[in-house]
């Protein structure tokens, strides 16, 4: 893929050239929205709604990483979709026990009619990571998802969220620091191969 | 010597964690870690955490993002007659409309602005009351009567020269109304008009002159009209669709 004469392309207007983009990139934005919104539905829509802002501004590109410009684009993209959530909430966030009690493991993911293998698949690293993520306000959640899910550097993450080094550092800090203090208590839901590995790094 | 690491430690360990630290703060941060069990402790939390959320997998879009023409606005070239096509087709229509009112309000204005000169007919809800109706009557008409030499018989502005009057009473109306003193006898002029006069001199111009009245705009500007907004509607739709498919076609 000719990245350059693409988006060259795709500056003169031309959509096949953008389509193209959009098919080699769209996995990694889509797993961006994903980890910032939680769920999937917010995060296609999100991740839509970036590739149609990057096809309308991307006369305004102007060289560099197109990845990071695209991130840049996915975060404002759920930033906005955050704030209209927020604006028109649909649903709460934790639900709630029988007894109108919030649940508080991330069990509660589990749809109820599934089975207990799939309960069991369900509650698994991926969701009690995610649960975490939630927990995280949103500016250190999208310092962790660009730098540790995305393997951005700090630059590039400060680029994308425009904020400078030095904040992108402390954010990422006091993130892990909280995410880790959460994980601790998911701890014997991890897969068993993964605490295997974890165990050898301790040791 | 051990103390429980500040916040800035964390941040350099994290900083470290990722080599974002210059040579000189990774020496010195290195030789306390040596003798620091609580800072290296914290560092291998961080290191952990970092671990785990690099085990996320990644997912697969559940869709293709691409974008499709609608969505980002774009409309297929179309050819340059086609504007003109389609102006010319909304002209022609308000056109025809024009003419269909033209012909169909006509008759009305004319009855409107020429009243008849001797109460005739009633006249709406004048009818029982003669006195009434002339006095409703607008007083332009009379004025040309007025100046006509005695014994003429008024004529009504609007009537074409060769009918002397533009309405022609029915006979046995004229009859029943004969004795109504007309408005010029109020003005003191002498107007007995008979059945006999009014119906010489207006029954033989009256069928071509009602055609001319009912309709001013001709059936033929009509139909070249419709044609032309028929005509040029279909080519303007026609160019319309084969550039949308063409236009289709090459995108794909």
């Amino acid at each position: 893929m000719d990245e350059p004469a693409l988006i060259k392309a795709a500056q003169r207007g031309g959509l096949d050239s953008f389509n193209t983009l959009v098919l080699a990139y769209q996995d990694i934005l889509f797993n961006t929205a994903l980890r910032i919104m939680g769920d999937e539905d917010s995060a296609a829509d999100a991740t839509q709604e970036a590739f149609l802002s990057a096809f309308r501004a991307i006369k305004s590109f102007r060289g560099g990483s197109f990845k990071a410009w695209l991130l840049r684009t996915v975060t404002n993209a759920c930033y906005d979709e955050l704030r209209r959530q927020k604006r028109r909430p649909t649903a709460p966030l934790e639900p709630e026990t029988d007894d109108g009690e919030e649940m508080e493991t991330p069990r509660w993911m589990a749809d109820p009619a599934m089975s207990p293998e799939e309960e069991a698949e369900a509650d698994d690293l991926e969701h009690a990571i995610q649960h975490c993520l939630d927990e995280l306000p949103l500016e250190f959640r999208t310092v962790v998802v660009l730098t540790d899910i995305q393997g951005m550097d700090y630059k590039e993450a400060a680029r994308t969220v425009r904020t400078p080094l030095g904040t992108i550092k402390s954010r990422l800090a006091r993130a892990r620091l909280r995410l880790r203090e959460c994980l601790q208590g998911f701890w014997e839901l991890l897969p068993a191969a993964f605490r295997l590995e974890e165990e050898g790094i301790r040791t | 010597m051990t103390q429980t690491p500040s916040f800035r430690d964390v941040e350099k360990l994290s900083a470290y964690l990722d080599g974002q630290l210059k040579p000189s703060e990774v020496a010195r941060l290195e030789a306390r870690l040596k003798t620091d069990p609580e800072l290296a402790s914290v560092l291998q939390d961080l290191r952990e955490t970092r671990g785990i959320l690099r085990q996320l997998p990644q997912r697969r879009a559940p869709r293709n993002f691409t974008l499709t023409p609608k969505m980002v606005g774009q409309k297929p070239p179309l050819p340059r007659t086609y504007p003109v096509l389609r102006f010319a087709t909304v002209l022609a229509t308000l056109l025809l409309f024009f003419t269909f009112a033209t012909n169909f309000m006509a008759p009305r204005l004319v009855r409107t602005a020429a009243p008849y000169p001797y109460g005739i007919g009633g006249g709406g809800g004048g009818g029982g009351d003669p006195e009434a109706a002339l006095e409703a009557a607008p007083a332009e008409p009379a004025a040309p009567a007025l100046e006509a030499p005695a014994g003429k018989e008024p004529t009504a502005p609007e009537m074409p020269a060769p009918a002397p009057t533009k309405m022609v009473p029915p006979a046995e109306d004229s009859a029943r109304l004969e004795p109504t003193p007309g408005p010029f006898e109020k003005s003191g002029v002498q107007v007995t008009p008979t059945v006999e006069t009014l119906t010489l001199q207006t029954v033989p111009d009256e069928a071509e002159q009602a055609k001319r009245l009912v309709r001013p705009i001709s059936a033929m500007v009509q139909i070249m009209l419709a044609g032309i907004a028929i005509l040029s509607g279909l080519i303007a739709l026609l160019l319309r669709t084969f550039a949308i498919r063409q236009w289709r076609t090459k995108a794909k």
